[in-house]
């Protein structure tokens, strides 16, 4: 009798250790770390965006999810007290500028409000997409 | 007989007048053009909720595209998937991978008509209420839907805002039985994107 307790209590000790392992590394596992995350790709900000435009749905497959490093001259800064992009225009559209934006991540903001057009850049980001008006990257930090 | 030195004014006086002719007609053409109204913005907030009995599951995405032409009506909505963000990193991984296949259908989109956007007045600040009726494109599975919301002309921007609710079932997304007690049937969408004038 006191064997089988002995089982039981082992065993329950086990499973709330499991569950605990699981609730922690499954259930809440952390987000990616995008400022660490090591970039799958490395190119210019103008040969990727011409892939979009060339064939979205090739580019698509290839690049979202994905983390994209791009270099390319600055073209405009948008900026708010929280939230900064940096955007690089390469195509005029029915609304206006097109090209890549990138949303940054809040640790970089001050660093992109110091940026001035023409300012060469590399930015790292997660691709989420292409829009038919923009290439869009988030969590971006700049390389260099 | 006009002498030639008061012929050379009434030329050139003439020559005024054309080029304030020329003027007036290119500042009518130009100021048409900034009346054209439409109105876009590319960081167009969207956050989905999911209220279910054992969890509540919140996401949000700030790269929203719309476009808005003021003169009819018409609209674009572009959302992109992947750019939804969840407090937990595993919903998030769910979310793209089993439910709306983010990799297979990256793009929503909702594009339409506000059927009553003769209702706003550009010109007097305020909150009007209207209804865009569009094609809503999710998972893609395209369907017709109409929306209501509201248009605040403020300071010569217009606030967008629309809450409205989508089945699960309607768009091809499937659910599981072991968690239908975690993911709601029909997801409540808010929308709230501030349009400016487009430049073009």
């Amino acid at each position: 009798m006191k064997k089988l307790l002995k089982i039981v209590i082992i065993l329950a000790i086990i499973g709330l250790g499991a569950a605990f392992i699981v609730y922690k590394f499954v259930y809440n596992q952390p987000h990616t770390n995008f400022e660490k995350a090591k970039a799958e790709f490395s190119l210019t900000a103008v040969d990727f965006y011409n892939e979009f435009i060339n064939n979205k749905e090739a580019a698509s497959a290839k690049y979202n999810g994905k983390v994209v490093e791009i270099t390319s001259e600055v073209s405009k800064i948008e900026s708010d007290t929280n939230i900064a992009y940096i955007v690089f225009v390469f195509s005029e559209g029915v609304f206006g500028d097109e090209g890549i934006r990138c949303d940054m991540l809040p640790d970089f903001i001050e660093d992109v409000k110091m940026l001035k057009t023409g300012d060469k850049v590399t930015v790292k980001g997660y691709c989420t997409g292409y829009n038919d008006t923009d290439v869009i990257m988030e969590n971006c930090s700049i390389i260099k | 007989m006009i002498p030639m030195s008061s012929w050379k004014i009434v030329q050139s006086s003439n020559k005024l007048k054309m080029r304030k002719l020329i003027f007036i007609l290119v500042l009518a053409v130009s100021a048409n053009y900034s009346f054209s109204q439409k109105y876009m913005t590319k960081t167009g907030y969207i956050r989905f909720f999911s209220s279910a009995a054992l969890e509540n599951i919140e996401a949000h995405n700030r790269a929203v595209m719309t476009a808005l032409d003021m003169s009819s009506g018409e609209f674009i909505f572009k959302v992109l998937i992947k750019s939804y963000t969840f407090e937990k990193a595993l919903m998030q991984k769910h979310f793209n991978e089993n439910y709306m296949e983010s990799d297979k259908f990256p793009n929503s989109e909702f594009k339409g008509k506000i059927i009553d956007i003769k209702n706003v007045n550009l010109k007097k600040d305020g909150i009007y209420q209207v209804t865009a009726e569009g094609d809503l494109t999710i998972h893609g599975v395209t369907k017709r839907v109409k929306v209501p919301g509201t248009v605040e002309v403020k300071g010569g921007k217009l606030i967008t805002k629309a809450k409205f609710s989508v089945a699960l079932s309607d768009y091809n997304i499937k659910v599981p039985k072991a968690v239908v007690n975690n993911i709601a049937e029909n997801i409540d969408i808010y929308v709230d994107c501030v349009l400016e004038p487009s430049t073009k």
